[in-house]
């Protein structure tokens, strides 16, 4: 396009003073100069390569992405199991549930005369005095005045009955003759007593069996 | 030349032809990224991303020794879409076949899992047949929703619902307050929501189509913040005691409330503040909205006798009376305008050292005494140093300042009467403020009830004061505490007041109610002191207001004692090694 190309001669005037002999058929530095096969081979492997490695690197990605999501979701699932248990803590560990049920075990508290042991030296700080049965704070008037509407599903505990076994055998008895009697109602569970354990009643927990 | 002259037009043509193409490009390019990109990024996201509320967790309220007070916990919302509520396949529990179960029995079976009846279920599914969305029960907990889930229903869904819960009820339930549904509702919830409150956060992740998160596609958009742990000076042992005491005795008087303020003297660090009748915070039904609050606080009334020992304390101050200043006490002081001052038991003269006064709680006694300081100014000076008439450091919600009228509007019988507390007002709080100073050697410390609010980064606020201001001199103070161990040592409740091996200061107070129609039967009756005397730890307000079946302040001593005795084994106060200290009270 370029006036140029006119302007230049065709053949460099080194050309014209030394005429060479010109063969068709390439050299072999140019033959081994020319791009090889070889060369095509590894840069599609390469790429392919690549390419496998990056499609590998997204699967484990994702895969983790699964395992991420699967523990994320067990790790919230244990959090709140642990909320709620600790909430239950708190609750069964509030002062008004406490006194409840020491009262309910027999215990009372005693507010006549305060009375220390000093640990240093083992004196006794104060004139010791015996709590007297009718010292209840809970008992007393009508109960727990202090309310909490959480505590109304937390049963009172009793202390551990003595086992008699007469009266285990009694209850045994009376839940297989009501048994016999035909007392069929469909779908309700047949309790099976069995020997040696102890009889659960279903407003108190259940007691273990201290050997 | 026609050649060439061909392929300029044709490549003009070319170019013209690339150059319309492109730029129809670039106008579309600019179109869709910059004319119309934020619609069609809102699209182009909505479509893969999902939007989600993180919840910030309120904060804690715990008392002095970390028991929780108040928590916040996760409850579940049970939801059902109406829409494509019919009847399902289950897995049997072998899992081998499949039982269908009908609309009626899932119903049921909700109704037992969650606890909402089977009608209400029924309803809310039926109410709008073509809804997508209804409540099937709001609030579950974690057990009840795990039941649920196990129920394996495709029409039921559940929501998280942050909720709050007190779980030792009304131990302190006046002071910490509760949660509506439109956030906190009362007391120290409200007040210290700077603290404890937290902010919702929101944050969008795109997903697969299984739902899956994008790894690295979560963006927030605005992060949580978890609220601080509120910590109390309370201690929740010791303020379950006083209440459970306080509303036994009464109901026993038929009292119509009552208080017990307890307060660490050396710091003003409030260790009960019970309020009869108490609040649930779980439940607050029922509860009338006048006791909702903390009537310690926000109660101002006629302290009566109580007020002598500050009288006391201010005249031995100012250097007017000792212990044993004498007094001929007759039994009525005229005071012009027929107007006079009366003792509450008849008596012809008596001869009263200042200890004698105060052990009987004599008022024209009193009167005389107060005569010794005739500036009113001043004396008004010591009762509002004292923290009366202005409200106390806690500055509780709703809290009251009481009233001391300026001197100014004092009449013959003002001038005395507000000696012996009456004519005056006063809150519990402020009585324990000022018998707390009398505890400490005169120095009047900020009554405190907030220990400190902890922010998770580990910040801490709120610390409160520690600056004292001096009232009365520490001899002064210190000889009105031993004045008033003659109360019970040598009093007229020294049997009920007496805890063995223990010296007790106390002043009882049996004070007029006033209504429209002036003083009338109604007595508010209190007894304060300060264990043990020797030297001061606790100083301890019991009042009852209003009482049907006894109204004189010997109803409180059984209280008090119990109170007192609480407070030593709570706090672990060693006997008293040195004898009260004994002041004649007659000459």
């Amino acid at each position: 396009m370029s006036n140029l190309a006119f302007a230049t001669p065709l053949r460099s005037p080194a050309e014209e003073q030394h005429p060479r002999h010109v063969e068709i058929v390439s050299s072999r530095e140019q033959r081994r100069a020319r791009p090889r096969v070889v060369y095509a081979v590894v840069v599609v492997i390469g790429l392919f390569v690549l390419f496998m490695a990056q499609l590998l690197l997204s699967i484990v990605v994702s895969d983790g992405a699964y395992r991420i999501a699967a523990l994320q979701t067990s790790q919230r699932d244990l959090g709140r199991e642990e909320q709620a248990l600790s909430e239950q803590l708190d609750l069964l560990s509030s002062p008004q549930n406490l006194a409840t049920q020491a009262e309910s075990l027999g215990m009372v508290l005693s507010n006549t005369s305060p009375v220390f042991l000093r640990l240093a030296d083992g004196a006794i700080l104060g004139t010791a005095t015996a709590a007297d049965a009718g010292e209840s704070v809970i008992t007393g008037a009508s109960g727990s005045l202090v309310p909490n509407s959480l505590l109304a599903g937390v049963p009172l505990v009793t202390a551990t009955p003595e086992v008699d076994p007469a009266i285990a055998a009694d209850a045994a008895a009376a839940a297989a003759a009501a048994a016999a009697a035909g007392t069929d109602a469909a779908g309700a569970p047949t309790a099976t007593p069995t020997a040696g354990s102890v009889a659960s009643n279903p407003t108190t927990l259940p007691s273990p069996v201290t050997r | 030349m026609n050649d060439a002259r061909k392929t300029k037009r044709r490549t003009a043509l070319a170019v013209l032809a690339i150059f319309a193409v492109v730029s129809l490009f670039v106008v579309r390019l600019v179109d869709i990224q910059v004319v119309s990109a934020a619609e069609l990024n809102k699209d182009s996201l909505s479509k893969r991303s999902v939007s989600q509320t993180t919840y910030g967790s309120r904060g804690n309220i715990v008392d002095t020794n970390g028991n929780v007070l108040a928590d916040s916990v996760d409850r579940f919302d049970i939801t059902a879409s109406p829409l494509l509520v019919d009847t399902f396949e289950r897995d049997s529990e072998d899992g081998k076949s499949t039982v269908e179960v009908a609309v009626v029995d899932a119903i049921n079976e909700l109704s037992v899992a969650t606890g909402a009846t089977a009608a209400d279920i029924t309803t809310a599914l039926t109410e709008k047949p073509g809804a997508n969305f209804a409540y099937v029960a709001k609030s579950v907990t974690l057990e009840q929703l795990t039941a649920v889930r196990a129920l394996d229903i495709p029409w039921v869904y559940d929501v998280l619902h942050p909720s709050r819960t007190y779980p030792m009820g009304s131990v302190a339930g006046n002071l910490v307050g509760f949660i509506g549904t439109d956030g906190p509702q009362n007391g120290l919830e409200v007040t210290e929501d700077s603290c404890v409150g937290s902010a919702n956060g929101t944050s969008t992740y795109e997903r697969g189509a299984d739902g899956i998160r994008i790894p690295g596609s979560t963006v927030t958009t605005k992060e949580a913040a978890d609220g601080g742990t509120l910590k109390l000076t309370i201690d929740s042992d010791f303020q379950w005691y006083a209440q459970q005491t306080l509303a036994q005795r009464s109901i026993e008087l038929g009292a119509d409330w009552g208080t017990i303020v307890v307060v660490r003297v050396s710091d003003g660090h409030l260790m009960a503040v019970a309020d009869y009748p108490s609040v649930d915070p779980n439940n607050v039904d029922g509860v009338s909205s006048s006791d909702l609050g903390s009537r310690a606080f926000s109660s101002p009334f006629e302290p009566g006798s109580t007020m002598k020992s500050l009288t006391i304390a201010s005249l031995l101050d100012a250097g007017t009376i000792t212990p044993t200043t004498q007094v001929t006490v007759p039994g009525r002081r005229d005071l012009g305008n027929g107007e006079s001052i009366k003792d509450s038991w008849a008596h012809g003269d008596i001869r009263y050292t200042a200890t004698g006064i105060l052990t009987n709680s004599s008022n024209i006694g009193t009167s005389y005494l107060t005569d010794s300081l005739s500036n009113k100014e001043t004396r008004r000076d010591y009762m509002t140093k004292f923290g009366l008439n202005s409200t106390t450091a806690v500055e509780f919600q709703g809290e009251s300042s009481g009233l001391v009228r300026p001197t100014t509007e004092w009449d013959a019988v003002t001038n005395y009467a507000v000696q012996f507390g009456q004519g005056m007002t006063a809150t519990s709080a402020q009585m324990a403020s000022a018998y707390q100073t009398l505890g400490n050697g005169g120095v009047h410390m900020p009554l405190t009830l907030v220990e400190g609010c902890t922010m998770p980064d580990g910040t801490v606020t709120d610390l409160p004061s520690t600056e004292g201001t001096r009232v009365v001199s520490e001899a002064a103070a210190d000889t009105t505490v031993a004045m008033m161990e003659n109360v019970v040592t040598q009093g007229s409740l020294k049997n009920a007041l007496t805890v063995p091996g223990y010296n007790v200061a106390a002043k009882t107070g049996t004070a007029e109610v006033a209504d429209a129609n002036g003083y009338g039967s109604d007595r508010i009756i209190s007894i304060a002191g300060l264990v043990p005397a020797e030297a001061p730890e606790y100083a301890i307000v019991v009042t009852f207001a209003k009482p049907d079946t006894m109204k004189t302040s010997g109803a409180v001593a059984s209280t008090f004692k119990k109170i007192t005795t609480q407070v030593i084994k709570t706090f672990k106060i060693a006997p008293s090694t040195v004898p009260a200290t004994t002041y004649p009270l007659n000459f």
